[in-house]
């Protein structure tokens, strides 16, 4: 509400705290050391995460990926801990990823947090990972109350904080933005190192030609399956040519796998930027701030940043350590409800595959 | 040589900046996308104003198309802030209510309806023929309508307001049931459908919770 300045419900702590995050919701697994200082400054003690590979053309499937984070969580713990410099017995809480994600990825983390909090007695704080973003975001970029556009493989959300509630004010109605662009790196068998988007976007570099692909925004909502059909039918085209090559002199009238990345980031991106500016143009907030992996792509932070300048605002954007999932914002998001008082008993410590960003109540912010 | 539109763009003054201002052009887009955009927006803006007026809903009058050069040009709305106008709220959200349905009645679909792009105007600027109320409720920016006569449009026109009302304003659940009433008793026996359709609509969106 304009004129009315709530001051702040969270505290500068009596002592620093120490929080350690782990985060398994995807393909990835990440571990981070966060401290709070008693000046109300944050620090990123350590941050590390392994990413679970698969070959060209195959996605992750839970079970192997659950399996990877198995393997890897006790190494990855174990670095982040040395990193940090503390050990376990430092630490005031273990905070891990409660949902949304995949259900066997999940389970296998909140499995280590569970043993981990036996172990040590300490106790255990379940994050929402979406709310995780956005609480690493603001405090990386120092934006105050931005727009969030928070953009990933499983998720597409324009989000404004409202009255301890991080709104959703549009969403993806079917899949998610980067699962749009992952899959069709894996039909144009691109590779999934370091990320199927990540070369989607050094691809769409190459691209000169913008195809025509559906435009998709259905009220405050965008969808993307229907431009994941499209733009991969487009690779049936007679004029298609997977090497990217004309067969000859005379053949010009050519579409190349660069072209499609291409068009098919423009084309979503825009439909993103334009989402996000009328969420702005509601609240009347000049900040927007982009977290999730496909915020890493600097194509979308540039059609942001356009967008954001042509109403006088301003982008935040991050790079992949922590645009990309990570344990410090799980740990960085856990402390901050931590703080206000809230723990996740050993016999609640479940984990949930539906879990929306405006099911938690943000008790630390006015 | 710059057309006469666009000089004369460049000879106004700005008055404010919404989502779809009405130089619709958007540097951050493709200049191809974003010129078969703004040809459609613009065209498309100015036909729903157009069938509005004629059907009686009031929204602000078209002056000039540039539907090339993404420029429309229309009646400024003269207008006041809220508390000017000692309207008490159920009122407004009455009148809030009536003129969606005029327009939905009308098979014009906002596509962008928020609290944002609702205006009263100002008692000094016209003659209201209410005899109690000095103002009236003034619809604008329609950049991303369209025509429909479905009721699956109509509700999803409805949940864009609901959920811009409920991230911006406290409280918004009685102010938005009273609106729909309004709306209700304006649609008369289309309401009863479009409210089945809405309860849908509501439940879609990505991992909504799968209990109840």
């Amino acid at each position: 509400m304009p004129g009315r300045v709530r001051s702040d419900p969270l505290k500068n702590p009596e002592r620093p705290y120490l929080a350690i995050g782990l985060e398994g919701s995807a393909n990835k697994f990440g571990a981070g050391v966060i401290k709070h200082f008693v000046d109300g400054t944050t620090a990123v003690l350590s941050n590390i995460r392994h990413t679970y590979i698969t070959p060209p053309g195959e996605g992750f499937q839970p079970r192997h990926t659950a399996l990877h984070h198995r393997e890897w969580a006790l190494q990855i713990i174990q670095e982040c801990l040395v990193k940090a410099g503390v050990s376990m017995h430092d630490l005031d809480c273990i905070c891990y990823t409660k949902g949304p994600g995949m259900g066997a990825p999940l389970q296998s983390v909140a499995l280590v947090a569970r043993t981990l909090s036996l172990l040590y007695n300490k106790p255990l704080v379940g994050v929402n990972h979406c709310v995780g973003h956005i609480e690493m975001g603001r405090e990386v970029t120092g934006a105050q109350n931005p727009v969030v556009l928070y953009v990933s493989g499983g998720n597409t959300q324009v989000i404004a904080y409202s009255r301890q509630c991080y709104r959703i004010f549009g969403e993806a109605l079917d899949i998610a933005v980067g699962n749009c662009l992952d899959r069709f790196a894996r039909v144009i068998n691109l590779s999934n190192d370091p990320a199927p988007g990540y070369n989607i976007e050094q691809e769409a570099k190459k691209g000169k030609r913008l195809l025509p692909i559906p435009y998709v925004t259905k009220g405050m909502d965008v969808s993307f399956s229907g431009i994941l059909t499209a733009v991969e039918a487009l690779t049936t085209d007679k004029r298609f040519r997977p090497d990217g090559q004309p067969k000859n002199a005379n053949d010009e009238d050519i579409i190349t796998p660069a072209d499609l990345c291409f068009s098919l980031q423009e084309t979503v991106f825009a439909m993103l930027v334009e989402i996000t500016e009328r969420a702005m143009a509601h609240i009347g907030s000049k900040e927007v701030l982009i977290v999730g992996g496909v915020g890493a792509n600097e194509r979308l932070q540039e059609m942001m940043g356009v967008m954001a300048e042509e109403r006088g605002g301003k982008v935040f954007a991050m790079d992949e350590r922590f645009c990309i999932d990570n344990g410090i914002m799980i740990a960085q998001a856990g402390l901050l409800s931590f703080r206000m008082g809230f723990e996740t008993p050993i016999s609640k410590s479940t984990c949930t595959q539906r879990f929306r960003t405006d099911q938690v109540h943000v008790s630390w912010r006015a | 040589m710059a057309s006469p539109s666009l000089a004369l763009i460049s000879a106004s003054t700005l008055i404010s900046q919404g989502a779809e201002a009405h130089r619709f052009r958007k540097g951050y887009r493709h200049p191809t996308l974003d010129a078969s955009l703004t040809r459609s927006r613009v065209a498309g803006e100015a036909r729903a104003l157009l069938r509005c007026l004629r059907s009686g809903v009031n929204v602000p009058g078209v002056r000039m198309v540039d539907a090339s050069e993404g420029i429309l040009g229309i009646e400024q709305v003269e207008s006041d802030a809220l508390e000017e106008y000692e309207i008490p709220v159920d009122v407004l959200m009455q009148l809030i209510g009536q003129e969606i349905a005029k327009m939905h009645l009308a098979d014009v679909i906002h596509g962008d309806l928020t609290t944002s792009n609702m205006m009263l105007r100002h008692p000094s600027s016209f003659k209201s023929h209410h005899p109690t109320l000095r103002t009236e409720l003034v619809l604008i920016d329609f950049g991303l309508s369209f025509y429909s006569s479905l009721i699956e449009d109509k509700a999803v026109d409805l949940y864009v307001l609901e959920r811009a009302f409920s991230s911006t304003h406290p409280d918004s659940e009685p102010l938005f049931a009273s609106i729909l009433k309004a709306y209700g008793q304006g649609m008369g026996k289309d309401w009863a459908a479009i409210e089945r359709r809405l309860d849908d609509v509501r439940l879609r969106g990505r991992k909504r919770s799968m209990v109840g």
